[in-house]
């Protein structure tokens, strides 16, 4: 494994066996209260994080089973998510969901005001803001529905992305990892 | 019934020779010396032989990792990834969206601004740069001490037995006799400065020399090993001196050099007899607890002590709180506003051979004072800065930065402007507004930035 170009990348540059526990490590100080799954507050608890505007987010988009909490192996998910060994597909998919809060695979123009106001907060004038979420709907969509699919998304997206914009780089250990889960689940 | 009374007669007969030559061991080569500040000599040699024990140590535990073909685990101090350097939200987002091909920064929306923030937070989320300053900095190699240990798992029988040996003599041989140097430093101590106190003339000239003797007996109950730099810009009368904080003992550590007046708040029991024992022979500020509230009358009085040419410097530690001397937080204004010379200092210690830093949420003073008598030894470095003064059209903030960055060159140390007292409060929610208001100013553009109110 070893180290990996800087650049614009997140990289990890422990060998394949450290990986999964510096992570674990990370996940036990992060768990302030013990209780073997992250809170939002125990994410809330990084300085660095409260002063981003999607945290909230992002935290939503790892708790994949809607808990409210995220335990290790969606922690460890959610942060492979940036994986240099998942596709471009994977890093789009990221992005959709901040924007896509219910879940339904679309961004509805509701959905995308949303998680503009969190960005800019009390600068922009709703009405402002509203006009520039409807300029963008109009344009990615495709379909006319109002609504923007993933495929819409990827279409508008790609060209920005595809300079590979930040990516953690995870090793096989922790793919497999994943993989066990999945197996174990079905 | 003679013979159980011979064997008690020799016991007591060797214990009383046995104190009799520990005694006069202590006396004679590390509390005299201290009192009359001649060195003592063989620190050199004992830390030589530290670092090749430990160097021995780290092989060991290589090769038995080796023997179950596993790595052996290292904390590498710089964490599990490597950053993006620091660069602002603006630059960031253009160098987004030019990789796109676009040549400037059209004020617009894009979909994709979102990677920025991901990434930011993700980062943060692996390792954030404030979390870690709060607890004690780990170690790549193992320097025999449970407390610095991750690595059970690879410890044979040569360096087990090399452990116990170290734990019989820190705990049998090295903490008894630096509480002993410690107890009868600090009796000496607020005897001879109370003495002092009540001696009319020549007061100064002897309170520096008492004072200076107790520092000295208080280095050397901890095994203080301490190399001082630059000592031409050692701290004049005329200002303040300002270093970064890690430790109670930073105080005792510069103190053992130079005579400072020390601010800081007055407690009870045994530290409140020592404040008044040192407040007698020379001019300390020691507030009460209703008094610190009152920042201009500690200004007041700051400023005031200052001006009096006979009095030393004033001894300040602007982060406020203890810190794991990686990094340098945030300084507070305060002392930047009084409008004197600074004469910064930078204080670094070296972890091998124990580890400084004060977490007051893990133990109280008495607990970390065992832990600290129980190490190897405190080494550190001071490095004397150049005396600082404020610019025209400096305010007392970017003042206060300046020196700040100056100490943390000087200490190979992290410059953070995160403050301190995050260790127990929540960041304001201006930092999260002043994120919102930056992402703005890129969507609008600066020019419309500004017909639009906020509202």
């Amino acid at each position: 494994m070893g180290t990996s170009a800087a650049g614009n990348r997140l990289c990890v540059i422990s060998e394949e066996g450290g990986e999964i526990r510096r992570l674990g490590k990370r996940f036990r100080k992060l768990d302030l209260d013990g209780s073997g799954s992250l809170s939002v507050d125990d994410f809330m608890s990084l300085p660095e994080l409260q002063q981003n505007p999607l945290v909230r987010r992002i935290i939503d988009i790892f708790d994949t089973d809607g808990n409210g909490e995220i335990d290790f192996i969606e922690f460890i998910r959610g942060v492979s998510q940036f994986s240099i060994r998942g596709n471009q597909q994977q890093k789009l998919n990221f992005a959709f969901r901040v924007y896509d809060v219910d879940k339904d695979g679309f961004i509805s123009n509701g959905e995308l005001f949303q998680v503009l106001k969190a960005m800019v907060g009390s600068n922009l004038q709703d009405a402002a803001l509203q006009q520039a979420v409807d300029k963008t709907i109009l344009s990615a969509d495709r379909d006319g529905d109002g609504r923007i699919s993933f495929h819409e998304f990827c279409t508008v997206v790609d060209l920005v992305v595809s300079h590979q914009h930040g990516h953690t780089q995870l090793g096989p250990l922790v793919q497999k990892v994943l993989v066990l889960n999945k197996t174990h689940q079905t | 019934m003679s013979w159980l009374t011979l064997p008690v007669d020799l016991l007591s007969k060797y214990l009383g020779l046995f104190t009799d030559v520990w005694l006069t061991l202590v006396f004679g080569f590390l509390i005299v010396p201290a009192v009359f500040g001649v060195p003592f000599g063989i620190h050199k040699y004992y830390i030589k032989i530290l670092l090749s024990i430990f160097e021995w140590t780290t092989l060991q535990m290589e090769l038995k990792a080796k023997e179950k073909n596993n790595q052996l685990y290292k904390h590498y101090t710089s964490g599990i990834i490597v950053k993006v350097p620091d660069s602002t939200l603006k630059q960031e987002i253009q160098d987004l969206r030019c990789s796109a091909g676009c040549l400037s920064l059209d004020p617009r929306l894009e979909l994709a601004d979102v990677f920025v923030f991901c990434r930011k937070a993700l980062e943060n989320i692996i390792d954030d740069d404030v979390t870690k300053r709060f607890s004690a900095q780990k170690l790549e190699n193992w320097n025999l001490l449970t407390r610095s240990n991750h690595n059970f798992r690879y410890i044979n029988l040569k360096l087990l037995a090399l452990w116990i040996l170290g734990v019989l003599i820190r705990y049998g041989v090295l903490l008894p006799f630096r509480v002993t140097v410690a107890v009868t430093g600090i009796f000496l101590f607020v005897v001879l400065s109370t003495v002092v106190g009540l001696i009319p003339c020549t007061k100064t000239y002897l309170s520096d020399k008492v004072h200076l003797m107790g520092y000295r007996l208080c280095v050397r109950s901890l095994t203080g090993i301490i190399t001082y730099h630059n000592r031409e810009n050692k701290p004049k009368n005329d200002g303040i001196c300002v270093a970064n904080h890690t430790t109670p003992i930073d105080g005792i550590v510069l103190a053992n050099d130079h005579c400072y007046s020390l601010v800081g708040q007055l407690h009870g029991g045994l530290l409140g007899l020592i404040q008044r024992a040192m407040v007698k022979s020379s001019p300390h500020m020691w507030f009460e607890r209703a008094e610190v509230k009152d920042r201009r009358l500690v200004a007041k009085r700051l400023r005031d002590h200052v001006a009096d040419e006979n009095k030393h410097p004033v001894l300040i530690f602007p982060e406020g709180t203890c810190v794991n001397n990686t990094s340098v937080m945030m300084f507070r204004k305060g002392s930047f506003e009084i409008g004197c010379t600074v004469y910064p200092a930078a204080i670094k210690y070296d972890p091998r051979f124990g580890d400084a830093f004060w977490n007051s949420s893990k133990f109280g003073l008495v607990g970390y004072l065992l832990r600290m008598m129980s190490s190897w030894a405190i080494v550190c470095s001071v490095w004397y800065l150049p005396p600082m003064n404020r610019k025209e059209g400096e305010d007392a903030m970017q003042f206060a930065n300046r020196v700040k960055a100056a100490i943390a060159a000087q200490g190979g140390l992290v410059d953070l402007i995160w403050d301190a007292g995050l260790k127990r409060t929540k960041v304001k929610d201006t930092f999260k507004e002043e994120q919102q208001q930056l992402y703005s100013k890129i969507l609008l553009g600066d020019h419309e930035y500004q017909n639009h109110p906020e509202s």
